[in-house]
């Protein structure tokens, strides 16, 4: 029973944080613009042009591509093709890294399908109950190797390469460490206990049904509890930057919205253009808006 | 203390200068610049200058803040960053920028894949301050300890252990004025994080807060060009002068009588000039007056207090002289009542007025603001004159404002045209929105002071000219006549100085212009060679 409390602990701590996280960015007020080319959205000019490349561009329609924008983002989010073009010793190791944690949250994934299944009557020898288990049986053991690899490569790429050592602090490693931990456990408990992922399965069953699972092998608890830990830990940490590159991306580099006359964003610009400002060097005047403080005298 | 094993918390620590900058260590030129004794030494300040300024950072002087006398004064400067440091981070102060900054504060994975992308660490021969995550780093360390609640407990683990005191934030300063704000580095970073952004938002601070900035941006700068028009002291009395000396000078040249239509009301277009252009580079509005004239527009100048200065000293560190400057033009042109603004050959006046005023321009004032490269490829590519590129038949090559290109998206419209008129034009490599800096943005090109040049063309103009000789190198013969085009009165006056620096037109045959020179020189109507070279 402690260790489901301990799971519900996490996944609620992690869920609430990350959301207030969410909603602490979508609720920031607009900024000016900032945006970063080539930008996949922009249709027919991936060399990095835009719709400034039109004369007269605001009176034609702008054409967008969401489908530059998905073809952009897959390769991005699946094999993070930027490090692989950037920095690809590090790719060497980070893509295994964190396409070992893809496939681990997709195998928790089907097992938690797979519980819901059964939950819902399902027998477990039925081809569709079988199908998923074997799916996830997939994920999980190859999601446990790449992810112990690319720890363990991450681990040695900062403490032997120099430039990563440099600004490496002790939270750094002990991040490695504990993801590693998670990654080793997991992957000793399904060799050595559970390689049907049958009791990780009672165990979602147990999550959803909130009754206690007994869990005999000290390996698949380890690795029970470290997960929790690891998901109220997480959501204080930078990395969280799977929203946080959702945000860098869409909302600064991305974000070519036009002021028009009338929009939203014209009015979210005199809403802004109100607020007082308090900044104290000698050219400044605090206590005044914006609006008053732009369209001052200068003395 | 030698390179490469500088750590963060060494920025607190006294020593009489962290990096000395040693010509050896730069990354190497191509030919015939590869020998070790191409590079002079690097001009060192005086005894005096030094006791006088805070200089211990890499000996060099870009803001020259005077070392504070008394301890309390020390205290005093430490307490003001911190104070403005707080305002960055609340949405009344800095809406402008609070959310990007925010996501670059708490994303970096210290991953260092930017590091390769920066002219600067990699012409410096990677001097670790200089690395692109190192004065945000500290920025991090600081507001993580000092800022946020409980950040001392832990400050050791989380590698936030730094010491905020007077030589912090001094060093802190310089170091805000060793990035051109060219934004390489965030197009490399993998989850978006942008370096050049907290640049950017640290020269805020001191400049918001504490009224530090380099005297050419901040009261000879912006201040200036509020007060008298133009940060080039040029007055609109004087304008008016410079305007028909030009229109003289265009009889002299091409024969053709041209004036220059000034505060037309109801115009097209307002034509707005970096207005260094009229007094280092002359034959860049003339060219502009030529071409609009013979493509038949219906344009103006305006010779309004910064009507006729297009620059915005603010984009690179101060929002409220930003947006000051931003109003004024757009209310200039509201006044004339034209249809549009086209922006001259200056890079960041392109990127204020066109995208970031964007967001402050407001209402009526919001009038449409257009590149003037996008018109002339109108003009050239559509038949608008009659044009013949034999008359540019020498090597080319494009240099692309930072500002243009990688934050605006305005890559194609210069090539066609270029290419269209240039027969022998070759790229840069690499080139558009993957471009270095001519490494005189963000403000370095008009900051003449101290030994900062010298740190400007050896270091931060480096890669551009290693892309320069690149480009050149089948042709690199002093004897063959070739031209950079620098489309923008900044990147134009760094490559000035590069070019000069290093005497490439006496050794390798190589000159700079702007855009519109090209066009004129191909006018078949116009008999004499517009673009003129330097005497041999
Ligand atoms: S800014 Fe980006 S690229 Fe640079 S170290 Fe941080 S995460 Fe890596
Ligand atoms: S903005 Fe440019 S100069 Fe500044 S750190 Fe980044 S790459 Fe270097």
């Amino acid at each position: 029973m402690l260790l489901l409390m301990l799971s519900y602990l996490g996944i609620g701590i992690f869920v609430v944080v990350i959301l207030g996280k969410i909603i602490k960015y979508f609720t920031m007020p607009l900024h000016v613009r900032w945006e970063l080319y080539p930008l996949p959205h922009e249709k027919g000019r991936e060399y990095g042009g835009s719709y400034f490349e039109e004369l007269n561009w605001w009176e034609k329609p702008i054409k967008k591509s969401m489908l530059g924008q998905v073809k952009f983002m897959v390769p991005e989010i699946l094999f993070v093709k930027s490090l692989y073009h950037d920095n690809r010793k590090l790719w060497y190791v980070s893509f295994p890294f964190h396409f070992g944690i893809y496939l681990v949250i997709g195998c928790l994934g089907l097992i938690f399908i797979g519980a819901i299944v059964s939950v819902a009557g399902l027998s477990p020898q039925n081809a569709i109950s079988v199908f998923l288990q074997s799916l996830a049986v997939i994920f999980g053991a190859v999601g446990f190797m790449l992810g112990t690899i690319g720890a363990i490569g991450l681990l040695l790429r900062r403490t032997f390469d120099k430039d990563l050592r440099a600004f490496a602090a002790p939270i750094d490693y002990f991040n490695l460490v504990f993801i590693l931990a998670i990654f080793l456990s997991g992957l000793i408990a399904w060799f050595s206990y559970d390689s049907a992922l049958t009791v990780s399965r009672d165990y979602m069953k147990g999550l959803i049904t909130f009754s206690p699972v007994v869990v005999g092998n000290s390996s698949l608890v380890g690795h029970i509890i470290l997960l929790s830990l690891f998901l109220i830990y997480l959501p204080f940490t930078h990395m969280t930057h799977f929203i946080g590159k959702y945000f860098t991306w869409h909302e600064v580099r991305w974000d070519d919205r036009i002021n028009t006359r009338g929009s939203a964003i014209e009015a979210k610009v005199n809403k802004l253009l109100n607020v007082k400002q308090n900044w104290s060097a000698p050219h400044m005047k605090p206590g005044k808006t914006w609006a008053e403080t732009a369209t001052e005298e200068v003395e | 203390m030698k390179a490469g094993k500088i750590r963060l918390k060494d920025i607190g620590k006294p020593s009489e200068q962290m990096v000395q900058l040693n010509p050896a260590d730069f990354m190497r030129l191509p030919y015939p610049y590869d020998k070790a004794d191409s590079d002079p030494d690097f001009k060192q300040l005086t005894e005096d200058q030094k006791k006088k300024y805070e200089a211990t950072l890499d000996g060099v002087l870009a803001i020259s803040i005077p070392k504070p006398e008394t301890k309390v004064e020390e205290e005093e400067l430490v307490r003001k960053f911190l104070s403005g440091l707080e305002k960055l981070l609340t949405k009344e102060n800095n809406w402008t920028f609070l959310q990007p900054l925010t996501l670059s504060l708490e994303y970096c994975a210290k991953c260092q894949t930017c590091n390769e992308a920066c002219p600067i660490y990699v012409g410096s021969g990677k001097q670790e301050i200089y690395r692109p995550t190192y004065r945000s780093e500290v920025l991090r360390a600081i507001v993580n300890k000092y800022i946020k609640k409980g950040g001392k407990t832990f400050a050791k683990f989380s590698g936030n252990d730094i010491d905020l005191n007077w030589t912090t934030v001094a060093r802190l300063a310089e170091l805000a004025y060793r990035c051109t704000l060219c934004r390489r580095c965030a197009q490399t970073c993998p989850i978006g994080v942008d370096n050049g952004l907290i640049t950017h938002e640290l020269r805020k601070l001191f400049s918001q807060e504490l009224g530090i900035a380099p005297a050419e941006i901040h009261t000879l700068g912006s201040m200036k060009h509020l007060k008298s028009g133009s940060s080039t002291g040029l007055i609109p009395v004087a304008l008016k002068d410079t305007i028909e000396f030009l229109e003289d000078d265009i009889k002299d040249r091409t024969g053709l009588d041209i004036k220059f239509p000034m505060d037309k009301e109801g115009a097209d277009i307002l034509l707005i000039h970096n207005a260094g252009e009229f007094l280092s580079w002359p034959e860049n509005p003339m060219a502009f007056a030529i071409i609009f004239e013979a493509a038949g527009l219906n344009w103006t100048l305006s010779s309004d207090l910064l009507g006729y200065d297009a620059v915005n000293y603010g984009l690179w560190y101060d929002d409220v002289q930003f947006a000051r400057v931003a109003v004024r033009h757009a209310q200039i042109a509201k006044k004339l009542g034209v249809k549009k603004i086209v922006i001259g050959e200056c890079g960041h006046a392109h990127k204020a007025i066109s995208v970031i005023a964007d967001r402050i321009i407001n209402g009526e004032i919001n009038i449409p603001r257009e590149s003037s490269y996008t018109l002339l490829e109108d003009i050239v590519c559509n038949g608008k004159l009659n044009l013949d590129p034999k008359k540019n038949d020498f090597p080319v090559t494009l240099h692309d404002p930072c500002n243009v290109t990688r934050l605006m998206g305005v890559v194609e419209p210069q090539r066609r045209v270029i290419r269209k008129i240039c027969p022998q034009f070759r790229e840069m490599e690499p080139h558009g929105v993957k471009n270095y800096c001519c490494g005189g943005g963000s403000g370095f090109a008009i900051m003449p002071s101290m030994n900062f040049p010298d740190w400007r063309t050896r270091i931060s103009g480096r890669m551009k000219f290693k892309q320069i000789l690149d480009a050149f190198q089948d042709v690199i013969d002093p004897g063959i006549k070739k031209m950079v085009c620098a489309p923008c009165s900044n990147c134009k006056g760094a490559i000035r100085e590069i070019l000069s620096h290093y005497d490439a037109w006496e050794k390798c045959g190589i000159a700079y212009t702007g855009l519109v020179e090209f066009i004129v020189n191909a006018m078949v109507d116009i008999k004499e060679p517009y673009i003129e070279w330097p005497e041999m």
